[in-house]
């Protein structure tokens, strides 16, 4: 079982995909003995991808982002290169329906699901629809294009705190929370802008916001036999400006009997959508243990390799697998976890600062080595941090027997990541791990703003201070060469007077 | 004292000079013999006083970047001729700069035009989020930098305001 | 080269009597300069403050490189005069390290009189710019002055060394090639304009510093034109109408910060070079000097003794250790540079002279840098001496003393009388520094003999007239002359008079001579011509 195809209906995958996720994928059709093709901008060019692919092929655009959502390009780019099939990575157009069916229509194979389960889960408010319909636990909301008109009336009606978030939408973009319904009617044409220029799409829906949840999701792999089967599930709590940074499994909030309920909850979901695919049920998980679903993403999660570190399996290969047609080959009961692993996200960007981007160049960059350590990356050394994409640089991801010895081998392994050139979130995530609510799981989507200490920059002690300016210093080449100008007789005087 | 590396928004002054066997930092009127040993691996140690400590260094223009200790810091070395010139540089309203990186999606006046204070001038995106630039005062817009779609650091001047001693 | 074997017993009670006098004398000395640099009235240190102006202490720290000596020249000029209202006459000047390079720095100092130009204020800068020339040293003027003092203009205008020799020594260096740069931290009115006029690169601080040869109130007196001091002299004017200041500056700092970048823009020509070898200390410890130096002026000690705690590893190589042996002559390093030392052990005797001479000869030979440490009471008289022609022996001493080209240095060591002080390369003899420890006295004689000169010619011009003098009477003549004599031999007026370059406590000495053979080695050394020997 899970065994290499003899025979795969294609001998060439292009990631239509930059950045660590590219490097991911190509990772594991190299193994696999298959071409793997990259499409990049020229902005991306010193970039881990473009040198590690067999072939790499440049694409334009009026912006770094527009190219890579350039469906023409990358299709032209694919039979160009004789590739076979296309794994669209995260983000850009892997939950674009017209994209999936384009490629279809090619007579390519798309690493994913089939263009209707984009249609009905890319969807949120879709995909909400069809999971309430099918009996699974949904939280209040109202949604735009029921009727248009009565928006505004039926968000109101959902009761504050209410989230509004763009239905095309995902990973957080365009979504507001409103505490107050004064403003209500203001930031729903704020989100609907915001949709409009992500996506392409201005319409929203608004939902009952649950203070201090968990964000706990499961991932799934169905076949395109009806198989499908969990992969249990990952804590996603600790996120900053709603996107995640500190991804983990198995969850410290769950017992085994809750654990099995929502990761069967998500299996069912997955089923009854036919879903074919890798995939990931989200659910809001509240303090006393409720948990309705949130959105069901139809692509490898950014988060996938913490799931992989526990379960052994290798996400890239059981898509590559489910998309040549091949059957699952195990059932539930066969999938086992070991061990636990927490998913680092480093960001170019400052804590300290609303956690605003950063840009730079790579000057240097070591990442961390030891057991149960690994690096998920796309930069070199070399290479630039702009503002042209998302800022996450690498994941650091860490495995232990317990969670306490993956935090453990966290903190070392942050401490010895060294990037420099742009300011990362590696310090910051160290104090993250060391606060007593995170070594407890005491955690919430919520918990960085509750704490804002750990974002702060600590107070400098005067002896660290005198280190830095004195590395700064002998780094510096207009005040070496200055003192080296003193004649040695002077240097040896010194500051002497008569 | 006459250099100084700006960090964290603040101007440390000190200057730099040498004995015949190692560096000296100047602090106030504190002197600390230092050094730097640079190893193969681009680690180097650095000696201050009897203390040695392992870090990693690297430089671009003026920015230094040190790890020390599992923490990453960024240093700006201010020459004298810069700092001492820019203390007495005109009013920093009247260049309004990038509170983060990110690009421009709407640009709401041009060169010439009169604004009033909290008139909105420019919204930039950036992190997934809009933020608007309003007039910190009254004035006449003097310049933009940058066009509709195209990005920008953090720190980029983005507009600047006549100041109001060439306006009146 | 062997280590000197020092004779002294620092357990001796004399040798703990001379260090406790001798260390008091430093201290004393420290005090008196420490007031000197920093004592000042109040209200013009407020009055600074309010224009917004440094210190020249402060000036100098900005200017010169941090972790580097500064060679000050004539702390205690003027000290003695004007009744010690104008603390070093209003000027400070001396060797800085700029940008890595060996200047001239000559400032005024507005806190005293406001800058103004006193007679030795004027000589100190003279010298100064002397020092420039004769070691090819750029300068660093920081020009502060209210320019000079009108009552005493009669004593520093018009003569050959008064302030138009300030003018005259700016172009020599100009024409030399050696650079100048000065910063108008004031006014610098009437003459005071040319000294940033005449310097190759010049800075002006905006709002208080300015140029004109006539400032406002002179200007409305003349022609009835009413001007502010900008518009007649400002920053902005001279930098961007005039021509006449090249830099305007929003700060002093600012000014400072650009003059060290003009200077490290100068171009470092290779010094000359002489024999040095890596530097050593001093194998005895120079503090030990305190007790070597005798407590009367009278009384003799073992040069031997100061050399070995001033040359590196007390190591000396003696030339003719058995001849002539009131005056030792020999080689040793100092600060790694290699000198010929001679150093007086007695008064001057006719084999004592030739040796000098032929010494001195040798040095310029083989381009050896000269120490000259003085302690001397003259040359021998006396009918036996007068025939073996120690007249012309000393006489071919001084010729070679004048002639040579090689650098020399003298340090006034304990007493310097008579012809020996030229014999030695006193002051009237271009030694490129001269420094006088405290206790030191220089005169044509000791204060006891010419007062006993003088009452025995008032005796005698009595005695013709047949009148006699009581001992009181005698007394009554000696008193005032011995009184005069030792305050005007003492190192304080020679020091506050300018006739040497400032006194040393003994301990800096090795520094200072090693600073100022460095600062020497930048000018070149000329094949040494000399005059007519007496035979």
């Amino acid at each position: 079982m899970n065994s290499t195809l003899a025979d795969w209906p294609f001998n060439a995958v292009l990631v239509a995909n930059r950045g660590e996720i590219a490097v991911r994928v190509l990772r594991t059709v190299q193994k696999l003995g298959l071409k793997g093709i990259v499409v990049y901008h020229a902005a991306d060019r010193a970039t881990l991808a473009v040198k590690m692919a067999d072939q790499a092929i440049e694409i334009t655009g009026a912006t770094p982002v527009a190219a890579y959502l350039d469906a023409a390009q990358i299709l032209a780019a694919a039979k160009t290169s004789g590739a076979g099939a296309i794994h669209p990575g995260y983000g850009f157009l892997s939950e674009n329906a017209g994209f999936c069916a384009a490629v279809e229509n090619a007579g390519l194979i798309f690493i994913g699901p089939k263009p209707a389960q984009i249609t009905l889960m890319g969807d949120k408010v879709r995909a909400r629809n069809f999971v309430e319909k099918g009996g699974f636990p949904v939280a209040p909301s109202a949604i735009e294009d029921d009727d248009p008109q009565t928006f505004n009336a039926r968000a109101r009606k959902v009761g504050t705190p209410l989230l509004i978030k763009p239905s095309a939408g995902g990973g957080g973009k365009g979504m507001r929370i409103v505490r107050d319904l004064a403003v209500l009617d203001e930031e729903i044409l704020r989100a609907r802008s915001e949709g409009q220029r992500y996506f392409g799409d201005g319409r929203l829906y608004v939902e009952r916001y649950i203070e201090n949840p968990r964000h706990i999701e499961v991932q799934v792999l169905g076949d395109s036999h009806g198989n499908v089967v969990h992969l249990f599930e990952r804590e996603c709590s600790v996120q900053r400006r709603f996107q995640k940074i500190v991804e983990e499994t198995p969850s410290p909030a769950l017992s085994a009997e809750l654990r099995n309920r929502i990761c069967e909850t998500a299996a069912g979901i997955a089923r009854s959508a036919g879903y074919r695919n890798a995939g990931t049920v989200e659910f809001i998980f509240g303090p006393s243990g409720e948990y309705y679903f949130l959105e069901m993403n139809t692509r490898l999660q950014v988060e996938h390799p913490v799931t992989e570190e526990i379960t052994g399996k290798d996400l890239v290969h059981e898509q590559l697998r489910i998309a040549a047609g091949e059957p699952l080959g195990y059932t539930q009961a066969q999938v086992t976890a070991q061990g636990h692993a927490i998913e680092f996200r480093i960001y170019a960007e400052d804590a300290s600062r609303g956690y605003t981007p950063t840009t730079g160049p790579i000057l240097r960059l070591q990442a961390p080595q030891g057991e149960g350590v690994r690096w998920d990356s796309g930069v070199l050394q070399g290479g630039e941090v702009t503002a042209a994409f998302d800022p996450m640089i690498a994941k650091l991801i860490i495995r232990g027997r317990d969670r306490s010895e993956a935090i453990a081998r966290a903190d070392k392994a942050l401490k010895d990541t060294i990037l420099l050139g742009c300011k990362t979130n590696t310090a910051f995530l160290r104090r993250l791990i060391a606060h007593p609510a995170f070594v407890a799981g005491d955690v919430h989507t919520g918990f960085l703003d509750a704490n804002p200490q750990i974002a702060a920059e600590p107070e400098l002690s005067a002896e660290t201070l005198r280190a830095l300016l004195a590395a700064a210093a002998l780094s510096t080449r207009t005040l070496r060469d200055g003192a080296d100008a003193v004649l040695d007789l002077h240097a040896a005087i010194g500051a002497w007077t008569n | 004292m006459h250099h100084a590396f700006s960090f964290n928004g603040d101007d440390h002054l000190l200057t730099l000079s040498r004995t015949t066997t190692a560096y000296c930092l100047h602090l106030g009127d504190e002197v600390y013999a230092i050094d730097l040993r640079n190893h193969q691996d681009d680690t180097a140690t650095l000696v201050i006083g009897e203390q040695s400590l392992e870090v990693v260094i690297a430089t671009q223009g003026d920015e230094v970047f040190v790890h020390l200790d599992g923490e990453v810091y960024q240093l700006r070395y201010r020459h004298p001729l810069e700092r001492l010139a820019a203390s007495q540089a005109g009013n920093s309203e009247d260049a309004i700069r990038a509170p983060m990186p990110g690009s421009l999606v709407v640009v709401a006046v041009q060169a010439g035009d009169a604004v009033v204070r909290g008139q909105l001038l420019l919204v930039m995106e950036s992190m997934k989020m809009e933020t608007t630039i309003n007039a910190p005062r009254d004035g006449v817009v003097h310049a933009i930098t940058y066009e509709k779609g195209q990005t920008f650091d953090r720190d980029a001047m983005l507009i600047s305001l006549l100041p109001l001693a060439i306006e009146k | 080269m062997k280590r000197i074997e020092s004779r002294l017993n620092t357990a001796s009670a004399e040798f703990l009597a001379n260090a406790a006098h001798n260390r008091k004398l430093a201290e004393a000395f420290k005090e008196k300069q420490r007031a000197v640099r920093h004592d000042r009235p109040a209200r013009d240190i407020e009055r600074l403050r309010a224009q917004n102006k440094l210190l020249v202490r402060e000036r100098l720290a900005q200017l010169c490189d941090p972790g580097t000596p500064f060679l000050e020249l004539s702390s205690l000029a003027a000290n003695e005069a004007y009744d010690g209202e104008v603390p070093g006459a209003a000027v400070v000047s001396g060797i800085g390290i700029v940008a890595g390079r060996e200047v001239v720095i000559n400032a005024g100092d507005a806190s005293v009189k406001g800058g103004a130009w006193y007679p030795l204020g004027v000589k100190k800068t003279v010298r100064a710019l002397d020092i420039a020339i004769e070691n090819r040293l750029p300068v660093v003027h920081l020009c502060d002055s209210a320019g000079g003092f009108l009552p005493l203009q009669a004593e520093l205008f018009a003569d050959k060394y008064y302030a138009g020799r300030i003018f005259r020594n700016q172009c020599m260096l100009s024409k030399m090639g050696v650079q100048q740069v000065a910063v108008v931290l004031g006014h610098c009115t009437a003459g005071g304009a040319y000294v940033p006029g005449l310097s190759d690169y010049n800075i002006i601080v905006r709002g208080t510093g300015a140029i004109f040869l006539a400032g406002p109130p002179l200007v409305k007196a003349a022609t009835g034109e009413e001007n502010t001091v900008d518009e007649l002299g400002g920053a902005d004017m001279h930098t961007s109408v005039s021509g006449t200041a090249d830099y305007p500056a929003s700060s002093e700092q600012e000014a400072i910060a650009i003059a060290r970048d003009i200077v490290a823009q100068f171009s470092r020509q290779p010094k000359t070079a002489i024999e040095w070898q890596t530097p050593e200390a001093p194998y005895y410890d120079g503090s030990e000097l305190y007790g070597v130096l005798p407590r009367d002026i009278k009384q003799g000690f073992d040069m031997h003794e100061v050399i070995a705690r001033m040359v590196d590893g007390s190591r000396f190589h003696e030339y003719q250790p058995a001849y002539g042996k009131t005056l030792i002559c020999g080689y040793a390093h100092l600060w790694g540079y290699k000198i010929g030392i001679l150093a007086n052990n007695g008064v001057l005797f006719n084999d004592s002279a030739l040796k000098g001479a032929h010494f001195i000869e040798l040095c310029n030979q083989n381009k050896t840098p000269l120490v000259f440490l003085q302690n001397i009471t003259g040359f021998m008289v006396g009918r036996e001496y007068e025939r073996r022609g120690i007249t012309k022996d000393g006489a071919k001493m001084i010729m070679a003393v004048s002639n040579s080209e090689v650098p020399k240095f003298t340090v006034m060591c304990h007493g310097s009388f008579g012809a020996g002080n030229y014999g030695m390369s006193g002051r009237a003899f271009d030694s490129r520094f001269l420094f006088s420890w405290p206790q030191s006295q220089t005169s044509v004689m000791g204060a006891e003999q010419a007062a006993n000169v003088l009452a025995e010619v008032k005796i005698r011009q009595l005695a013709k007239q047949g009148k006699s003098l009581s001992k009181a009477d005698i007394d009554a003549i000696r008193e005032p002359v011995l009184a005069d004599f030792k305050r005007k031999q003492s190192a304080y007026w020679s020091t506050s008079e300018i006739w040497d370059d400032g006194i040393l406590d003994p301990l800096d000495t090795r520094n200072a001579l090693g600073i100022a053979l460095s600062a020497s080695l930048n000018a070149p050394i000329a094949e040494p011509r000399y005059g007519v020997f007496r035979m």
